[in-house]
């Protein structure tokens, strides 16, 4: 049932080739959706792509033992063509790199990247060209799956480099890096600065725009899922305009993720109004349980429905790469939410059938209540008699309304009474013979009822 | 002497005098006749030649007139012209008799005038006995002279034969205006005269033309030919060849635009040289040239060129089209460098394509637009116009051909302007007729040109992404908004509405040409009506609000004049408004489009004036003000009879809604007949009545909780005939969305409505707070009225709450935010964009 909802192929296209393996691996473990052998096929014809050798070998027995006979390869040349390869550039960048590990170039390095380039050939001999070996170097061990050393790489030239364009993909290589590396500190900061740097470069066209938005939304994923703070920034960042259009125009899925994000995020609920609307609006576009669970709680106010979709979400979520780790939280945070529409729309309810609501037993029900009430300050009595909750009529108070209503009335006129006082100063100064014509207008004395 | 006749001497033009003297006949015998007109151009060429020679005459005449006035008797106005008429048949009588036909002609000729001067009295009295006995003798008498001429060997002298001849196609002519009355006197000519009976019907119907063909000899031919020199005395066989192909080519092009150019005589001079021409070189260049002399006759009056010479255009733009198809070699361009040697017929030679210069795309704009001329200026509520449309297909097919052909020769701007005018004359059409249209063009062209589409939608996608690569800005707005308008014409409201934000079109449509406003404007219209289809009342009514909220809907859509107030408008903008009409096959039914329009601001309205009650500022939160302005109007009337037209129903509708009667008022919107026109009105039907239960619910919770402390939710449901789910659905919405104070008592299955009764002291008290807030923003108000300088700082207290207020309505409007790339969030404000498509 839950393969429709699986987005791993609509994602592929949006990723880089290594960012797939993870996803695929995830898949094949928890044995979802697809045949083993069909997964283990893909990930060995992606890894012919790549330059990892051993690692084809290794898929490439693997699908032996499956009973699938691949084409044969030639991995032995493949090999030694790689190696030699490696090693060159390996020569080539640590020429590089013996330079910049210099402690005395260290110290002589300021932030002005024009001046360091001019020092550094004027001191060391060195050229653009030899800077470039470094992001070559860098790209050639991310193809060989030697991650580490590739965002080292890439860090390097990225503080070199003068090239806007290059560095930009530099950038998208050291954020691959540091995630397949699980180095999720420093790949949180890289996906800010990424950010940045898409919001802020010209792109040709729009499109061009859009393109890189759109992979940087799936990229950002895997950095947000996995940092404690990730799940603000998703919020943060997901519903801004810019990144919900891209969501809207290119890839309606990613939906899923914001809505998990925003519903398992305590601090903000009050993005959900937002949420809602950008939900209702892309219906038609895309669904899942997830989604769906948010409109019937907040377009439909159909409690069995959410509840249905609720179970629903938990098959889901078990299933998504991304959403596995927060599935618990998930849920909790849903039965809450449920609960919170619940309680305010109605005076008294059954504790029964909340229960049943929330998918709990009785009793559950009975304690979550109590912590509801506690937790949240719900003003809320439980009667054990009738086995129901009594919500508190929380209306306004007609004290409390004037009191509302007054509150500003003496701030304002004490603004009112000093802007008169400053337009007479003004007024004598400018001419004394007018002292006598005040304006018409009388402070107020603020009235508190 | 009318004034046509004179604006026909003086105007020197050749064919439009031509068309002028055919009034001055008409005229000078009847004025009030008025289809002389029509009929009388109707007459064959000669008549017209020799009615044209003749006017020289009448014209010569002129001078003499006045002698007649030196007596001065008075007498009345009828006896003073009729004796002046008789004057004249009697020397003319006198003349005929002595053979006197110079003198005979003067005097007829004087004897006409008269009669046309008399014409106001002539048209209650008849036309004099006398006359018309003077005139069947006449008739008589001449044709004996000419009878006697032949058979006798000696000839009358040359100014007197001449006189004769030309005497003899007048009165022919002038005579068959009188036919009936000349029966009448020759069935008996004695009594005639004698008979005092006034006719009350003096002129009669001309009923049948008599045939004035037979008498046709050489020397009227040679005189129908009069005004065209190059025609020498040799037979025409010899006259057009191959050799003089390209001169004769040339003078007709020489001779284009100039004064006393005779139109028809270069059609005809064009059409021989068609015959004679051999080489597809110069057939083209003949059928160029003819093409456009096509184009070239005078409109006249009736504002577009007439069918038949459409038709022609037509006929030769296919046959060029053939011939270019035909010819690969041959390319008609409109940058080619003049060649110089125009007389020697050219031919592809090794492979190197001959250019020819001309523009076949203009002659496709012109055609196109001639059309469409023609349907604004036919009656649509006749078989004419049926007829015309009917030369759609031919049309349309010339454009597909045309755009075949330039996308061989790949002239990208040429393509995009006949792929533009193809896509216009498809895209407000339904699936079906699309298909038809299609099959039949390709059954009109040869299978190498045009295969039909079957999908509709496929066809109008590709046109339309072709436009969008390769067209310019302006093309490109239009084709997107056509694309959008067949979106919503199929349903596809999402797709539709998202083409539309993504696009951006909203925020530069302002600067855009009129006509690009009103397609805009009909795309908004038919996505409103799409939304309407799918049950978005909310989203309907935002598109239509703009454009039916005007009460200028005729002008926005430019389907017809709006009445104009204060006569604002110029004749000059009157007439442009007239030339951007739509034809009347491409009209939204505006009756349709209403009342849509009022349906979805009932749905709207009534709940939210329910909620606002006597609250004076949810008052002010109006949805619809024509809606409002026409309950109110309604309301306001002593009796209201039974609904009768669509309006009414409406009106009675949303008064029982209002009432809580939500099942008659079902009956009402059910009645109403335009749904018909809606495709499955059955389903439209019953989506409003579901809509009607579920606002009607609404509007009762609003109005009557004050009256209730608590309410079964079964019974509602059981009022309301809804399910119980969808109550509590509604009901939760409502308290959710804090519209109202109530709560739900789950166990016992209430609604439990909170009522805030404030004691006396309270809601003095609040009175008083609020007459103290209102103080203080009243004397901020001052101050800022009086300091202007200092005018920022005091709105930050007094103008917030408005911000709010105005935010917060603003909110509740929209269809919702959905960005663009940058901004489709604009939806709010810009779905309800229409675009005064009026006079600029």
């Amino acid at each position: 049932m839950a393969a429709q909802y699986d987005l791993t192929s609509k994602m592929i296209p949006f990723l880089d080739l290594h960012l797939v393996f993870p996803l695929l691996e995830f898949l094949e473990i928890n044995e979802l959706f697809y045949t083993p052998t069909t997964l283990l096929e893909a990930r060995y014809e992606l890894s012919l792509k790549t330059s990892m050798i051993d690692f084809i070998d290794k898929l490439h027995g693997e699908l032996k033992d499956a009973g699938v006979t691949p084409a044969p390869i030639e991995l032995v040349e493949r090999r030694k063509e790689i190696l030699d390869k490696l090693q060159n550039s390996q020569a080539e960048a640590q020429k590089v790199m013996d330079v910049i590990e210099n402690p005395e170039v260290i110290n002589a390095l300021r932030q002005d990247k024009l001046q360091n380039l001019q020092f550094l050939k004027d001191n060391y001999g060195m050229t653009a060209e030899m800077i470039q070996t470094l992001y070559k170097f860098g790209q050639f061990q991310y193809s060989c799956g030697n991650y580490g050393g590739a965002a080292d790489m890439l860090y390097h030239y990225r503080v070199l480099s003068t090239d806007d364009t290059l560095g930009l993909s530099a950038l998208w290589g050291k954020l691959a890096s540091e995630i397949l590396v699980g180095n999720w500190e420093v790949a949180f900061e890289a996906v800010q600065e990424l950010k940045e740097i898409i919001d802020k470069t010209h792109f040709a066209s729009p499109l061009h725009q859009l393109e890189q938005r759109t992979w940087f939304l799936h990229w950002s994923l895997f950095v947000f899922f996995n940092h404690p703070k990730g799940r603000d920034a998703v919020v943060d960042l997901f519903l801004q305009p810019a990144y919900i259009n891209t969501i809207q125009t290119s890839c309606p899925w990613i939906l899923r993720y914001l809505t998990a994000a925003v519903v398992t995020n305590k601090r903000r609920k009050n993005l959900l109004k937002e949420l809602v609307k950008v939900i209702e609006h892309e219906t038609y576009q895309y669904r899942d349980p997830i989604t769906e669970f948010v409109e019937a709680l907040y377009v439909n106010f159909d409690f069995d429905l959410a509840k249905q979709k609720l179970a629903e979400c938990e098959e889901v979520l078990e299933n998504d790469f991304f959403l596995v780790a927060i599935q618990e939280d998930f849920i909790q945070n849903a039965r809450c939410f449920i609960s919170e529409t619940y309680c305010r729309i109605h005076q008294k309810i059954d504790v029964a059938e909340l229960s049943q609501t929330l998918n709990m037993t009785k009793e559950e029900g009975e304690k979550w209540i109590v912590n509801l009430i506690r937790d949240t300050k719900v003003d809320a009595k439980i009667d054990y008699k009738e086995n129901t909750v009594l919500m508190n009529n929380n209306t306004q108070s007609v004290y409390q309304q004037i009191i509302e209503r007054t509150k500003g009335l003496s701030f304002r006129s004490q603004v009112l009474a000093t802007s008169i006082e400053k337009r007479e100063a003004a007024q004598l100064k400018a001419a004394q013979h007018e002292k006598n014509h005040p304006s018409t207008a009388v402070p107020e004395t603020a009235t508190k009822a | 002497m009318s004034r046509f006749f004179r604006a026909g001497e003086s105007d020197s033009d050749e064919s439009d005098s031509d068309y002028s003297d055919e009034l001055t006949h008409s005229e000078s015998e009847d004025h009030s006749d008025s289809d002389s007109d029509n009929s009388s151009s109707d007459d064959d060429d000669t008549a017209k030649k020799t009615g044209g020679r003749g006017r020289l005459f009448e014209g010569s005449m002129s001078d003499s007139d006045s002698e007649d006035d030196t007596v001065r008797v008075v007498r009345s106005a009828k006896d003073k012209r009729f004796e002046e008429i008789e004057q004249a048949v009697t020397s003319m009588i006198n003349g005929q008799k002595i053979n006197d036909w110079v003198s005979a002609q003067n005097e007829f000729d004087r004897a006409n005038k008269g009669l046309q001067k008399a014409a106001g009295i002539i048209a209650q009295s008849g036309v004099p006995k006398f006359y018309i006995r003077a005139v069947a003798d006449l008739e008589k008498s001449i044709q004996a002279a000419l009878e006697k001429e032949k058979s006798s060997s000696k000839k009358m002298n040359a100014s007197n034969a001449k006189a004769l001849n030309s005497m003899k196609q007048k009165v022919k002519k002038n005579n068959r205006l009188y036919e009936k009355e000349i029966q009448d006197y020759e069935k008996d000519p004695e009594n005639y005269v004698e008979e005092e009976v006034v006719e009350e019907k003096p002129k009669a119907k001309k009923a049948k033309k008599v045939v004035v063909a037979d008498s046709e000899d050489d020397s009227d031919v040679e005189a129908a030919d009069d005004g065209f020199t190059p025609v020498g005395a040799g037979g025409k066989s010899v006259e057009f060849n191959q050799e003089n192909i390209y001169k004769k080519l040339k003078e007709v092009a020489d001779a284009r635009g100039k004064k006393n150019t005779n139109r028809e005589d270069q059609v005809r001079i064009l059409e021989r040289l068609l015959v004679v021409a051999n080489s597809p070189y110069q057939k083209i260049r003949v059928l160029l040239a003819l093409t456009s002399a096509q184009f070239d006759f005078a409109i006249g009056a009736s504002g577009y060129m007439s069918i038949p010479l459409w038709k022609n255009a037509d006929k030769y733009l296919n046959s060029l089209l053939t011939l270019l198809e035909a010819n690969p070699d041959y390319i008609i361009k409109e940058d080619v460098p003049e060649v110089e040697e125009t007389d020697k017929d050219l031919v592809p030679q090794n492979g190197e394509p001959v250019y020819i210069q001309g523009s076949l795309v203009a002659f496709i704009d012109r055609l196109d637009d001639e059309f469409t001329k023609s349907l604004q200026n036919i009656d649509p509520h006749t078989t004419d116009y049926v007829d015309r449309l009917k030369d759609e297909v031919g049309l349309y097919s010339v454009i597909v051909r045309s755009q075949a052909y330039f996308t061989r020769i790949h002239l990208t701007d040429s393509i995009s302007r006949t792929t533009m005018r193809r896509l216009e004359h498809l895209y407000f059409k339904p699936d079906i007729v699309i298909v038809a249209v299609e099959n039949a063009t390709a059954a009109l062209l040869p299978a190498s040109v045009a295969r039909p589409h079957q999908d509709s939608s496929v066809l109008i996608h590709d046109l339309c992404v072709f436009l969008y690569k390769n067209a310019t800005s302006l093309l490109r707005t239009r084709s997107m908004l056509c694309h959008i308008y067949h979106h919503a014409l199929h349903n596809r409201f999402f797709v539709a509405r998202d083409m539309l934000l993504m696009s951006h079109l909203q925020e530069t449509i302002h600067q855009a040409d009129v006509t690009t406003q009103i397609l805009h404007n009909r795309a908004m219209v038919q996505l409103g009506l799409c939304a309407f289809r799918e049950g978005m009342i909310k989203e309907a009514q935002t598109c239509l609000q703009d454009i039916s909220g005007t009460g200028r809907v005729k002008e926005l859509l430019a389907q017809g004049l709006s009445p104009q107030r204060y006569g604002a408008a110029t004749p000059e903008q009157e007439k442009l408004e007239r030339q951007r009409q739509l034809p009347f096959h491409m009209h939204i039914n505006l009756e349709l489009l209403e009342c849509v329009y009022l349906t979805c601001s009932m749905l709207l309205e009534i709940p939210n004036m329910a909620q606002a009650g006597s609250n004076p500022d949810g008052r002010k939160k109006v949805i619809s003000k024509p809606f409002r302005r026409m309950l109110d109007y309604n309301s306001r009337q002593v009796f209201s009879g039974p609904p009768e037209n669509t309006r009414d129903h409406i009106m009675g509708a949303a008064k029982s809604l209002s009432n809580g009667e939500w099942q008659k008022s079902i009956e009402l919107i059910n009645a109403i007949k335009i749904w018909e026109l809606m495709p499955e009105a059955m389903k439209i039907k019953e989506m409003l009545g579901h809509k009607i239960q579920e606002e009607g619910l609404r509007t009762y919770l609003f109005a009557n909780a004050s009256h209730y402390s608590s309410v079964g939710l079964d019974q509602l449901a059981k009022m309301f005939d809804l399910p119980l789910a969808s109550v509590i659905s509604i009901v939760s919405k409502m308290v959710w969305n804090e519209e109202l104070s109530a709560s739900i008592d789950q166990v016992s299955n209430v609604v439990v409505l909170h009522h805030v009764e404030p004691s006396k002291v309270q809601s003095l008290a609040l009175a008083f707070a609020e007459k103290a807030a209102g103080f203080v923003e009243g004397n901020e108000k001052l101050l800022e009225l009086k300091t202007p300088q200092q005018a920022e700082r005091p709105k930050k207290g007094a103008n917030a709450n408005k911000e709010q207020a105005t935010g917060k309505q603003q909110q509740q409007r929209t269809m919702g935010p959905r960005g663009g790339r940058a901004g489709r969030n604009q939806f709010n404000n810009g779905l309800g964009n229409s675009v005064r498509g009026g006079r600029k």
